[in-house]
């Protein structure tokens, strides 16, 4: 009996499968390079060898991408990310009080107490410190990007490098390079530059208590966590799982719903065969013309996406079956 | 004579005045239809890059008139209550959108004061004089358009929902769908009621913006300031989501002052500009709708969309 979450975002798609006791037993890390449908599919390919959809008891998604994903796989919660990652975050550990996201396309702080998310922010505008940006980075210097972290921490000294924007960090790194500063120093320069943005622009009037989980990709960079526990004054602490956090988060979530519902909507692994595809039109219901995307699996629909009003998507609840409250 | 009318920025609060008005007049009122993608873009693109949306959206708004009607009426509002202002960028609206685009008619700029309505007159009368009409069409016009203005309620106070919160931000933010994407209605479908200030008294707003440090200069804070604390005071509402705009300076005031107010009071901003993607205005609500649900309801209780 198994838990399935699916995280679908714009740079990658995540899928755990947990066990009834909220252990994870299998994760799949996929790009989603522009194309969710496919990314969802080759994830199920995965996971059809080595499970048994009857297996899957309960199936949640979060993410940017949650509703197309809820409209193709089925769904039992389709949850928000802050949701997700604090749900996750609290089943590794019930003392957290502060959980810092950085994933590859966005950032988020979420402050909790006793157990209750009191407070979040999210940065989805400036790409400083979400892990595109320094994969970016990690390829102008060629160095590979799971290096990056012994490169800061070996660093003898640090460069001050300006982090509020991507467009300055990068031309300010490659103007200290130039200066003739080595590789080490610039790149403990960036981290603490990205740490120092994070604080103060997600973070920006929060008060960041101990204990904190780091997690999101970008946790992976060990020069991430000691900049930032220089930053803060004390030790922060990466789960072990830290990339998968909002998927496992959605796997939790959804198994919490079928002990009520008593009843999943997953509809199994066949997708990954299916031809599922999808078709874009311009809705001429008002001057806004909407690009409204279909989503079929071969002759059925799926879903409608993309409408300003919810002369679409209010189809597609429908057709999911779900409803707020 | 076809006078046009923008249905930007503070036309939502005030069109049953400038619409009676100029229809008592004899003119044919042409008002621009609401906010959508061609006049949203427009605006984006005739309007200067470091203005704010809502400012951007009127430009818009100016723009789908242009050929349509003979005159157009661009509100240069001064002042709204004595002894505060509103924000500068209404001060200087009519520069702004004379410069930025081409080809317009001629335009009312002329400064509105609206702190009595002897003040308020003088507009009304240079105005009128405009259209060629003397001071008793106009004064017979002038008084329809306040009856018009007097009897009409605006403002959300939903019944029946298990959430409440408070919608703060200017109204233009609140009431236009096309610029925030709908947020009433998402609001609402994620199972909160809203309340908005307008049906909190004028006074309670003055009492509690005179417990600041500094009696506030500008309308928007009173209002907006006096509305958040009442509310939360009062458990009218469980939680506070702020409409703002990037660039905004009064919007920047209020919101440390309320965070300053109510420093433990569930609190969300939402900051759009033309950039803004729903995605991430869609997640912050639903997240803010889960903390709530959390924070009043127990555990199991946790809704399946969102
Ligand atoms: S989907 Fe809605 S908002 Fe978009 S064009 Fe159609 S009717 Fe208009
Ligand atoms: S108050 Fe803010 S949103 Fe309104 S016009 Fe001024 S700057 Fe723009």
């Amino acid at each position: 009996m198994y838990y399935l979450g699916v995280d679908l975002g714009s740079v990658s798609t995540d899928l755990a499968l947990v066990d009834k006791n909220h252990n994870l037993v299998e994760k799949i890390y996929l790009k989603t390079r522009g194309n969710p449908i496919k990314a969802i599919q080759e994830g199920f390919k995965i996971l059809k060898d080595k499970y048994d959809e009857r297996e899957i008891t309960a199936a949640g998604t979060t993410g940017s991408g949650r509703m197309i994903a809820s409209a193709i796989m089925g769904a039992d919660a389709v949850k928000n990310e802050i949701t997700a990652h604090a749900r996750a975050a609290l089943e590794f550990d019930k003392e957290v009080r502060t959980i810092i996201e950085i994933g590859g396309q966005d950032s988020k702080i979420i402050i909790i107490n006793k157990g209750i998310v009191t407070d979040f922010a999210m940065n989805t505008v400036c790409a400083a410190g979400t892990g595109s940006f320094l994969d970016r980075q990690a390829e102008r210097l060629e160095i590979p990007i799971e290096e990056f972290g012994d490169y800061a921490l070996r660093a003898g000294s640090t460069v001050r490098i300006a982090g509020r924007c991507a467009v300055f960090a990068e031309s300010d790194m490659i103007h200290k390079q130039q200066l003739g500063y080595a590789k080490e120093e610039i790149i403990r320069g960036l981290c603490d530059a990205l740490v120092r943005n994070y604080l103060n622009n997600v973070g920006k009037g929060k008060t960041i208590l101990p204990k904190v989980l780091f997690q999101g990709g970008v946790a992976a960079n060990k020069g991430m966590k000691a900049a930032f526990e220089k930053e803060l004054g004390f030790e922060i602490f990466v789960p072990e799982n830290y990339s998968m956090m909002g998927a496992i988060g959605a796997a939790i979530i959804a198994g919490d719903q079928v002990k009520k519902t008593g009843k999943t909507k997953f509809r199994g692994f066949k997708l990954a065969e299916n031809n599922i595809f999808s078709r874009s039109f311009d809705c001429d219901g008002c001057p806004n013309r909407c690009e409204v995307v279909k989503i079929y699996e071969n002759d059925n629909i799926l879903g409608y996406f993309g409408d300003r009003c919810s002369r679409w998507t209010g189809k597609t609840n429908e057709i999911l079956g779900l409803r707020s409250g | 004579m076809k006078v046009g009318i923008p249905k930007g920025l503070l036309y939502c609060k005030y069109h049953p005045f400038l619409v009676t008005f100029f229809g008592e007049l004899g003119a044919e009122v042409i008002v621009s239809e609401d906010t959508n993608k061609n006049i949203f873009d427009a605006g984006i693109k005739y309007c200067v890059d470091d203005a704010c949306l809502p400012v951007k959206i009127f430009h818009g708004h100016v723009n789908f008139l242009k050929d349509k009607c003979d005159l157009v009426v661009i509100p240069r509002i001064m002042q709204l209550w004595k002894n505060e202002y509103i924000c500068p960028k209404f001060c200087g609206l009519p520069e702004m959108v004379l410069n930025n685009l081409n080809g317009l008619p001629p335009a009312i700029t002329d400064p509105i004061y609206a702190t009595s309505w002897k003040n308020l007159y003088s507009w009304a009368q240079k105005s009128g004089n405009l259209l060629g009409k003397n001071n008793r069409q106009i004064k017979v016009a002038f008084n329809k358009a306040i009856e018009a203005q007097k009897n009409h309620k605006t403002g959300i106070d939903d019944e029946g929902y298990e959430i409440k919160i408070a919608l703060t931000g200017h109204p233009y933010n609140i009431y236009d769908k096309f610029l925030n994407m709908n947020l009433v209605k998402k609001i609402n479908n994620l199972g909160m009621g809203i309340r908005t200030a307008e049906f909190t008294q004028e006074d309670i707003l003055a009492r509690e913006a005179d417990n600041l440090y500094k009696r506030p200069f500008w309308t928007f804070v009173r209002e907006n300031y006096g509305f958040a604390l009442n509310s939360a005071k009062e458990k009218k509402v469980d939680g506070i989501i702020y409409v703002s705009s990037f660039n905004c300076g009064t919007d920047s005031v209020i919101i440390e002052l309320i965070k300053n107010g109510l420093p433990d009071f569930p609190f969300l901003i939402l900051k759009i500009d033309e950039h803004t993607g729903e995605a991430g205005i869609n997640t912050r609500i639903e997240a803010f709708r889960d903390m709530l649900e959390r924070r009043l309801f127990n555990e199991s209780h946790i809704s399946t969309l969102g």
